[in-house]
């Protein structure tokens, strides 16, 4: 199979999944629109935040104003939603190798990766998706440049979150339960997506490019919303992609390790 | 729906805080207590993803307010005092976080609870006192550390009066008071509502809003005079402003305030606990 038609499988196959996960929350409407809905509230609360500090403050915090603030807010947000509307099961890789209910995955006829991130999907993540979309519509206005990068920043962002995820997740299969390590790097990256990176010191920059890719997601999508490089940009799409392959790559040869509990479990 | 015999002769025995004369009934709690402070202490590598993520908060908080201040006052708070404001919130807030909302609504959702009235203790203080005991431990493993964060990101606080310690600890300790009863009454909303998830969010935003993040006095002055009238500022900004800037004056000014607080939240959960009581049916086990 080309590696065309392979990236087009998995392309349906996510879509495929996607379609049932919707049609499934569907049937708890009233659940899902009070999670929904609880998540825009929550976050909204971070608005009125940054609305004191920049009252208190002025100008500019760390380098950045209160819309680019209100930038890296959104695509963090949404990109937190779609990876978590899509791949969902990302926060769970552990429990199933652990548990041995990855078994039912390995007898799927197509990509293992790609069908345990996606049995899952989170009715919050649709606020988180939301509200990244109403924060960008009330402060970027009609700026065509930072919607576009607002798009591509939400794509970049939730497939390097879900890439951190699942490597992070991948120790597992070395280390025995690495779930607590995991969670943790996902709420790292958020907490350094959320805050302007001139306000971090030079050594935890170093971090957010490498280990917590943070600038990748939402501070280099913020720089060319502002003043747009393709080459710079062609570097990040790069970068993404590199992550992503890396964390494949890490998660198949880690598969190698895994032993079957032959634990007979029902999926529905 | 018929009601549960066994469940509701155990409700019926449950109207006070137990039988017997004051010491034997302080004395079950107190074990209580005592049992959940055991627990912790065996599961406390279960604090350590807690700690990691404190140390986070801070550092992030830290670096945030470190590019705000330019030198100089914001509001009366010098960058010393913010900082050690946000490691007494968070410790307060997060720290010290009690589960009994989501207990709450598991017991009462689940039926669970029914198992619980079997216990020879009134719910409410049962469930009050296993918080205390978490509740120590975490306040000494997290207390520990923001003294240590405290110290290395910005030093002691200049002039710092240490016999005003124990006031500001007594308001910490009324601040929490006022937070677990008020999170019991919203758990204890799940008596009459199915999806009261809602309610939990609002509460944590404004505790967040009102007190957590920022002081209070940061606020625009027609919030501020709003804000004092509520129950949130008392949760982390009363302890915290007392803690990093006491006077006499303030602390009489806040602690009936807490006291006033922590009355109203207990005596809505007795009243929300003994209303949902009434209602109460549960069937077979």
């Amino acid at each position: 199979m080309s590696k065309g038609h392979q990236l087009r499988s998995i392309f349906n196959l996510i879509g495929l999944y996607f379609r049932v996960n919707l049609a499934s929350a569907m049937e708890y409407r009233s659940a899902f629109m009070i999670q929904a809905f609880g998540m825009v509230l929550s976050n909204g609360s971070f608005v009125f935040f940054w609305w004191i500090a920049f009252n208190q403050i002025g100008a500019r915090i760390g380098g950045y104003d209160f819309t680019d603030v209100m930038f890296i807010w959104a695509v963090t947000s949404s990109a937190f939603g779609t990876a978590n509307i899509l791949f969902a099961n990302m926060n769970h890789i552990s429990r199933l190798i652990i548990s041995g209910e990855l078994d039912t995955f390995l007898l799927q006829p197509k990509s293992v990766l790609i069908s345990v991130l996606c049995a899952r999907t989170s009715l919050s993540a649709w606020g988180d998706l939301l509200y990244g979309f109403i924060l960008i519509a009330l402060t970027q206005g009609a700026d065509g440049q930072a919607w576009l990068m607002y798009f591509c920043g939400l794509a970049i962002g939730a497939l390097l979150m879900t890439a951190v995820a699942v490597t992070a997740h991948t120790l597992t299969f070395y280390l025995g339960d690495a779930s607590t390590l995991a969670g943790m790097s996902v709420e790292f990256i958020v907490n350094f997506c959320i805050y302007p990176k001139g306000i971090y010191a030079g050594w935890v920059q170093v971090l957010m490019a490498t280990l917590i890719p943070a600038t990748f997601m939402v501070h280099l999508p913020l720089q060319l919303a502002r003043q747009f490089d393709p080459l710079l940009f062609s570097g990040l799409l790069l970068v993404s992609a590199a992550y992503c392959a890396l964390a494949w790559f890490f998660f198949y040869r880690g598969l190698r390790r895994y032993e079957s509990g032959n634990l007979i479990v029902t999926r529905l | 729906m018929p009601s549960n015999p066994e469940v509701q002769v155990a409700a019926s025995d449950h109207k006070g805080w137990g039988a017997g004369q004051a010491p034997v009934r302080l004395g079950k709690y107190l074990a209580i207590a005592k049992i959940n402070l055991h627990q912790a202490i065996v599961y406390r590598s279960n604090v350590l993803g807690g700690l990691l993520f404190y140390t986070l908060f801070i550092f992030v908080f830290y670096s945030l307010w470190q590019a705000i201040y330019h030198g100089g006052e914001v509001q009366g708070y010098s960058l010393k005092q913010v900082v050690w404001y946000l490691s007494i919130t968070e410790l307060l807030v997060f720290g010290c976080r009690t589960p009994v909302f989501t207990q709450m609504n598991e017991d009462i959702k689940t039926g669970a609870l029914a198992y619980q009235l079997i216990r020879p203790c009134h719910y409410v203080g049962y469930q009050f006192a296993g918080a205390v005991g978490r509740m120590i431990f975490n306040l000494a493993c997290f207390g520990i550390l923001a003294v240590v964060l405290g110290m290395v990101m910005v030093g002691p606080l200049p002039d710092y009066a240490l016999t005003t310690l124990p006031c500001g600890i007594l308001s910490a300790c009324l601040g929490l008071i006022i937070n677990f009863f008020l999170l019991m009454c919203l758990g204890l909303t799940a008596f009459r509502l199915e999806e009261n998830s809602a309610f939990y969010l609002v509460y944590q935003k404004l505790v967040f809003m009102l007190g957590m993040f920022i002081p209070l006095e940061f606020l625009p002055g027609w919030l501020q005079r709003i804000a004092r009238w509520l129950p949130f500022p008392y949760v982390a900004w009363a302890p915290a402003r007392l803690l990093v800037a006491f006077s006499w004056p303030l602390f009489w000014q806040i602690l009936p305030l807490q006291a006033i607080w922590a009355l109203i939240a207990i005596g809505l959960s007795l009243l929300l606990y003994h209303q949902g009581m009434r209602g109460l049916q549960a069937n077979g086990g």
